[in-house]
């Protein structure tokens, strides 16, 4: 509801928005960030396509239907993998890839409203997973180009390189120290990131 | 370093302007243009002939067309978590599209693009397909290296003449050992003592530790076949510091496995974090980034070199340096192309090239091939740390004598890894999400580092006509893969998919992946040592035969390529001429 009652936004205030909250995040973690975030986010406000706040709200909503909170790790939308999938798809996926997402969140909308009634963000937790489970089994069965593939693979990689994904759901060490080649792997032991 | 670059700038003799391409310039000796060595380039082998000169006692230019980098200082990215990068450590596409060759180089990334060139800045003219790897600052390549310090067996030096595929080198084994030895007692190497003939023991640190897939491998192929060793490699990370070590403000490596953005502990050894802070510590260093090369002065009258001609990178004002012995480790490819562009009426077709062999017999390492399989088991099995090594299945062909349908060796190096994602039936949700966080299989690569034959039209030349920002002709490039490369691919792939299948790998697979020449970033030759003057263009001690007082010893140099690692050898070969060089000036023969 928030993102459909939000007025369009163009795409540069787009942009502001992704990458201010990045800059915020790296400014946060890292004194000798700073120069750094400033070029990555000049980059990004060069990038020719990019996408509304809203499409990166569902983009976030469907990856947290994907990778939900558990009693193990705070799941995507906690995780603030948005942003990320957003600055992924729009600087580093390949061309064409914004396009087929939008057109695949824009039917994902539409299917929205006629299955349940509203928009994927009023939908209740089960409604959700039964709509992404259905169009997960057409992508399955269409095969590499259908673009829920490509959300998927977003989620995973966007969710997964936060500093929540690499930290509470995977263990992430800044400086091991040394490496221990062959040891016991404890019960429930995530992986390293 | 950046006070003594100001005091090396001393003569310049035209002003700031677009560059001209007649050139003018300081030709008398000045004190302060008058040095008693030049080192022309700063990398792994610049900066070793820089610390030996230096701690001879000679007054030692080092002449670097890059920017200069300090040790610490000019690591912005070194330690950065991958959430704190930009793109979290994502290649953007852009930086791709802007930079098609350089980006394919090993290690390349948001983290590291600082020290690779850009594509636009520096282009050469590829009559092939030729990947050329370049990264111009203090340090060189030295930053972004892979790392690896395997010994040339005795084998390797002798191969080429014994199995008629190459020339007979003018030293051997036992030639560079000893400097083996000196080379790796200082920049500190970690590997074990294996007793193999095809990868000689050396000076180490205690080596990395096996993991458990790899120690299966290991077992799987000693208990198959008796020539099959897989062992750790042999690498420049300080696994255990000595005192050396220590004095050059080195620690332990840390096993971040972040290396190629600078190590803030000098983890790993890089001309910045060695070699040059440890010459300046002499005093009798003189740095000089941002100078471009332009040639190697000859006067005709007392038949030796008497200095270099320098372009500056921003203002492209000439300067001439002078000194009574030149070392010339530009990088391979750039050593011949310095050469080429030092005519002379002696020499018309570039410094000591008597006979039109200069540039030719280009060769490189092949790495083409690569396989992998996935291995059942050890799923309680894990590992802490991220290690920035690898093991090695030493190498077992053609060793001594021919048993293959082709010539040469080949390394491979190998390493087990363990994936992430555990296998499960449900594609979303809680139990999907906790899953994708858990250790996956493990699995087991290996990547093929073959030897090439140099042969007479692999070579390099300048262009007739097209030229680079500072007005120098632009390197062509025409080096190609031949019949003994495609055999020896076939035979490797054949092998790894048999040895991957002994150690019960699932899923094996084996692939091509048809890289042009030179993103192996081992090219070497072209300005090769020799026995005989008429066909070669160095002697045993890296003089160029025609002109004594110029040393190369950097890739440029090398005769045949073996089959191991080649930059602790220029390590070596360039410590080795510097011992060399300082003998014959004292004997006032240089």
């Amino acid at each position: 509801m928030i993102a459909r009652a939000m007025p369009p936004m163009n795409r540069r205030e787009a942009l502001k928005t992704s990458s201010g909250v990045l800059a915020g995040a790296y400014l946060a973690s890292s004194i000798l960030l700073v120069a750094c975030t400033r070029e990555g986010a000049d980059r990004a406000s060069a990038t020719d396509a990019t996408l509304p706040v809203e499409d990166m709200q569902l983009m976030e909503a469907i990856a947290d239907t994907l990778l939900p909170t558990t009693t193990s790790s705070p799941g995507a939308i906690a995780a603030g993998a948005g942003p990320m999938m957003v600055l992924l798809l729009t600087d580093c996926y390949e061309a064409g890839a914004v396009e087929r997402m939008r057109t695949g969140l824009d039917a994902l909308r539409e299917r929205c409203v006629e299955r349940c009634g509203g928009p994927f963000n009023t939908l209740s937790p089960g409604e959700r997973e039964s709509l992404v489970q259905e169009i997960d089994a057409e992508a399955v069965a269409a095969g590499g180009t259908h673009w829920f593939h490509l959300m998927r693979r977003l989620a995973l990689q966007g969710y997964f390189s936060t500093e929540i994904g690499m930290t509470r759901a995977l263990r992430y060490v800044r400086v091991p120290g040394h490496w221990t080649g062959c040891m016991t792997l404890e019960p429930g032991q995530p992986a390293w990131g | 370093m950046r006070g003594a670059r100001d005091d090396a700038r001393p003569t310049i003799c035209r002003p700031a302007g677009p560059p001209s391409h007649v050139f003018t310039s300081n030709a008398v000796p000045q004190p302060e243009t008058t040095f008693d060595a030049i080192v022309i380039g700063s990398g792994i082998s610049g900066g070793w002939a820089a610390k030996e000169l230096c701690e001879k006692g000679l007054r030692t230019l080092v002449l670097e067309r890059g920017r200069n980098v300090e040790h610490l200082k000019d690591y912005p990215t070194a330690t950065l978590a991958p959430w704190e990068l930009p793109h979290h450590g994502a290649t953007p596409r852009r930086l791709i599209e802007e930079n098609p060759l350089i980006s394919k180089a090993a290690g390349y990334g948001e983290d590291t693009a600082l020290f690779f060139v850009k594509d636009a800045d520096h282009p050469y003219e590829q009559e092939k397909p030729f990947d050329w790897i370049r990264g111009y600052q203090v340090g060189g390549k030295s930053i972004i290296w892979g790392r690896a310090c395997q010994r040339w067996s005795r084998h390797e030096f002798v191969a080429p003449e014994k199995l008629g595929y190459g020339m007979k080198w003018p030293i051997g084994y036992d030639d560079v050992a000893p400097w083996y030895t000196h080379v790796e007692h200082f920049i500190g190497v970690c590997g074990a003592a294996d007793g193999l003939d095809a990868m000689p023991d050396g000076d180490f640190l205690p080596p990395f530790d096996f993991n458990c897939a790899e120690l299966h491998l290991r077992d799987a192929l000693r208990v198959r076949y008796r020539d099959r060793h897989v062992v750790q490699g042999r690498w420049a990370h300080l696994s255990q510091p000595r005192e050396i070590h220590l004095q050059q403000g080195r620690g332990t490596c840390q096993a971040r496995n972040l290396c190629m953005r600078g190590c803030p502990y000098g983890g790993y050894f890089s001309s910045v974090s060695s070699t040059l802070p440890w010459a300046q510590k002499t005093g009798k260093l003189t740095m000089r980034p941002d100078a471009v090369v332009h040639s190697i002065l000859f006067d005709a009258r007392k038949a030796k070199a008497t200095g270099v001609r320098v372009i500056d990178a921003h203002t492209h004002a000439i300067t001439d340096y002078f000194a009574r012995i030149i070392f010339l480790n530009a990088s391979a490819l750039n050593s011949n192309l310095v050469l080429l562009n030092s005519t002379s009426s002696r020499f018309p077709d570039g410094l000591g090239n008597d006979h039109g062999l200069l540039g030719h017999f280009v060769a490189h390492h092949n790495y083409r091939t690569g396989a992998s399989g996935t291995l059942p088991g050890y799923e309680d099995r894990y590992f802490y740390g991220r290690n920035p090594t690898e093991c090695i299945l030493v190498n077992f062909r053609n060793l001594g004598r021919q048993d293959a349908d082709f010539v040469g060796g080949y390394t491979t190096f190998t390493g087990g890894y363990r994936t992430r994602g555990a296998p499960i039936e449900s594609r979303m949700g809680g139990d999907y999400k906790d899953n994708q966080a858990q250790p996956g299989p493990w699995g087991i690569y290996m990547y093929m580092q073959g030897e090439t034959i140099p042969k007479f039209e692999n070579h390099v030349r300048l262009h007739d006509s097209l030229k680079d920002q500072w007005g120098i002709p632009r390197l062509v490039t025409a080096v190609d893969y031949d019949d003994n490369d495609e055999k020896m691919i076939r035979d490797w792939r054949t092998q790894a998919e048999e040895m991957l299948g002994v150690a019960g790998c699932t899923e094996v697979e084996s692939h091509d992946n048809h890289q042009a020449p030179g993103l192996d970033i081992h090219e070497m030759g072209g300005c090769r040592m020799g026995l005989d003057p008429k066909t070669s263009m160095l002697n045993a001690w890296n003089q160029l035969h025609a002109v004594p007082n110029v040393f190369v010893t950097d890739g440029a140099c090398m005769t045949s390529t073996g089959n191991q690692s080649p930059s602790i050898l220029y390590m070596a070969l360039t410590a080795r001429a510097v011992d060399h060089a300082v003998n014959e000036m004292s004997r006032q023969l240089l």
